[in-house]
């Protein structure tokens, strides 16, 4: 005797019934849900598509419709991508981000993965990108660092925090887990006092407070002192979550590979680092997240991220009324680099098989 | 014994060159360091402040501060063009800023108060702007004065200062008016636009910006021209540079010389040519002096006219009928025109 032919046919008809309209109760909260979402989307897509207005230099049109005026977005989207950047010039801005786009999106491919080949990859990355925003060489007009802006700027703070970041909070890890009690409780210290400590503050202090202290020759620009307070910040945290990858290992697997005789070093490399790393990877794609998500907090001091561009895009005398627009299209720019790199911790998580063990 | 009380010796020794070496440094003003620099870093904004720094099309900066720190270039190097640099600075960057060199002078629309004055070592030129607190009503109200508002209501931002010089001026006015507050300068102008009080108190250039965003169109609105409270701009320096801060006062003046005296961009050339007067003629370099006393070539105003105008100009171009603001000038202008400014005597 089987049971299965008791249970009506399983299809989308029946399942969705089962699902949303199995009792009157269920049916009638089902109904409002779907109403109120298919007002929702309605509403937005008149605001957002039917009464919006497109074109470029379009004020007068945006002012007469009840809808979105994406028009501020094509007349001024330059401001937003490249800042203060020289407009003659923005092409060199627009090469710079892509190259660091596509480093970023090579060292993701598993190939690249060894020391002989990221290092050099990064380093060639971050010198194109140098040379062609900096300028000064091969004919190509300077532009300061305090000109550099948009998303060129934010994706080159991201890189570079989380380069100089990664490293340090290995070192950092390592050192609190010392055997010296004096270097473990230093490092403890040091990581729990920049944890206790607001990133604007550190912001603050590295730029601006740092050029009273510091000597002359180690001053440096400003947004290579925000780089090195926020990767410090960077690698406080991101140390701790590596402690925690660490601590998850049975202690047993050190110990085996002492009795084998293995050195710190291979220790470290081979049986603790990897699989610490395993263990961590999806705090650490959160770090990366937020790391990537804070970059606008640059604007305190001073710097036109995307954040600080979109606002200085809208607020002029003509597009001043269209904030909503201008904050949706910096949203949609955020959306893309975090979902992606979201995307991608999934994909190595599967690749890892981190939560299968 | 004889050697502590010669470590002493040495050590006040030291303490006092180190003084001296210090006095020195003090000594030198900004203006030697901006020339020998032979660039002009003047505040920026990070964003914009309408009106006052704006970004163009092709992001380069405009606005009422951004010109007074071309005029001031030009009038050190001849024009701005190269010698100026506009760095984007947030407010509460300001004055760290200022003081760490990172920029030369701030010309940030900040006000002139006590405690900035005194305790935060720093100096104020004479203000060239007066940030007013006024009312924006319904045209339709047919209001001509706050005092037409009697019995009606007002929307003002919770907590700020306008929101106590509101109360103040009601009270000693006697005007009986309900003050509804809002949290944000959003939800305030919304509440407004949406007719739930008959007038909204903020800064003017800001009551500008709203009254041609409004989405019944600016000419449903009507700034009322009572001033409830003022806060007066002004360009600040370090404490103690003297000369750096003669600079400042003189360029404003020479701006305001320039509009009560008619010189316009336009016409300067000719008049500098056909001087009407021995003033005029020193003014614009003809003759020497007007320069030289500030340490700068004695031609500097006329390079300065010749790149950004007069006052009124540069007021017009980026507040006034020029703009799409069109916020009247009002105390803004020169005395002879009911306003609160004047030159200072060229002699």
């Amino acid at each position: 005797m089987s049971f299965a032919a008791d249970f009506p046919k399983d299809s989308a008809f029946n399942k969705a019934k089962a699902r949303y309209f199995a009792t009157p109760t269920d049916a009638v909260v089902s109904a409002l849900f779907a109403a109120f979402a298919v007002w929702i989307l309605w509403s937005l897509a008149n605001w957002a598509l039917l009464h919006a207005v497109f074109g470029a230099n379009q004020r007068d049109a945006c002012m007469a419709t009840e809808g979105a005026c994406w028009s501020v977005v094509s007349t001024r989207w330059r401001i937003v991508l490249f800042g203060l950047y020289p407009f003659e010039e923005q092409w060199r801005s627009a090469i710079a981000c892509v190259v660091m786009v596509v480093v970023a999106a090579l060292s993701c491919v598993p190939w690249f993965w060894s020391a002989r080949r990221l290092p050099p990859l990064w380093i060639a990355g971050f010198a194109i990108f140098y040379v062609l925003m900096r300028g000064g060489w091969f004919g190509l007009r300077e532009v300061t660092e305090q000109n550099w802006g948009g998303l060129s700027l934010t994706i080159f703070i991201f890189a570079a925090v989380s380069l100089l970041g990664m490293p340090l909070a290995i070192v950092f890890a390592l050192l609190r887990r010392s055997d010296l009690p004096w270097i473990a409780r230093t490092m403890a210290l040091v990581i729990d006092v920049i944890r206790s400590l607001p990133l604007l503050s550190i912001m603050f202090t590295f730029a601006i407070v740092m050029p009273f202290v510091l000597p002359d020759w180690a001053i440096g620009d400003k947004l290579y002192r925000v780089i090195v307070g926020y990767a410090l910040f960077f690698a406080c945290y991101q140390a701790e979550i590596i402690r925690g990858g660490m601590q998850a290992l049975p202690a047993g697997q050190e110990e085996a590979a002492k009795a084998l005789g293995l050195t710190y070093w291979h220790r470290i490399g081979y049986i603790v680092l990897p699989q610490a790393f395993r263990n961590a990877l999806p705090p650490t794609i959160n770090q990366f997240v937020i790391t990537f998500k804070e970059t606008s907090l640059v604007t305190i001091i001073g710097f036109f991220d995307v954040m600080a561009s979109g606002r200085a895009a809208s607020g002029n005398a003509d597009w001043n009324f269209a904030t909503i627009e201008m904050y949706v299209f910096v949203a949609l720019i955020f959306f893309v680099f975090v979902f992606t790199l979201s995307r991608y911790g999934a994909y190595l998580e599967r690749r890892l098989g981190v939560g299968r063990r | 014994m004889k050697l502590a009380l010669k470590a002493l010796l040495v050590s006040t020794a030291l303490v006092a060159s180190s003084q001296v070496a210090h006095a020195q440094v003090a000594g030198d003003s900004r203006l030697k360091t901006v020339q020998d620099r032979g660039k002009l870093l003047c505040s920026g904004h990070n964003g914009s402040f309408l009106g006052f720094a704006e970004v163009d099309d092709q992001g380069n900066w405009k606005g009422v501060d951004i010109d007074l720190c071309k005029a001031l270039a030009a009038g050190l190097f001849g024009k701005s063009e190269g010698a100026l640099e506009i760095v984007p600075i947030s407010w509460a960057q300001r004055w760290p800023a200022l003081q760490s060199g990172d920029i030369d002078a701030v010309i940030k629309v900040s006000g002139w108060t006590q405690s900035r004055d005194t305790e935060l070592n720093l100096a104020y030129s004479q203000p060239y702007f007066i940030g007013a607190f006024q009312v924006m009503s319904h045209a339709s109200l047919g209001a001509q004065t706050l005092a037409d508002l009697d019995g009606g209501s007002i929307c003002v931002a919770a907590g700020t200062s306008t929101e106590r010089a509101l109360a103040t001026y009601l009270e000693t006015k006697a005007i009986q008016a309900e003050v509804l507050t809002f949290e944000n300068g959003d939800e305030l102008r919304n509440a407004y636009y949406e007719a739930r009080c008959d007038g909204m108190v903020e800064w003017a250039p800001s009551l500008a910006a709203s009254r041609v965003d409004a989405p019944d169109g600016a000419d449903a609105h009507t700034i009322l021209p009572d001033v409830l409270d003022l806060e007066a701009e002004g360009i600040i320096v370090p404490e103690n540079d003297a000369d750096w801060l003669d600079v400042q006062n003189w360029m404003l003046s020479s701006l305001w010389f320039a509009e009560a005296n008619g010189i316009t961009s336009a016409n300067v050339d000719e008049i500098k040519a056909n001087p009407p007067s021995a003033t005029i003629e020193k003014f614009l370099g003809v003759t020497p002096g007007y320069g030289e006393r500030l340490g700068l070539s004695d031609d500097w105003a006329y390079n300065m006219i010749k790149e950004v105008g007069n006052m009124a100009e540069i007021y017009d171009r980026n507040l006034g009928s020029g703009s799409r603001y069109n916020l009247p000038r009002g105390i803004n202008a020169l005395y002879s025109d009911g306003g609160v400014f004047y030159p200072l005597i060229v002699d």
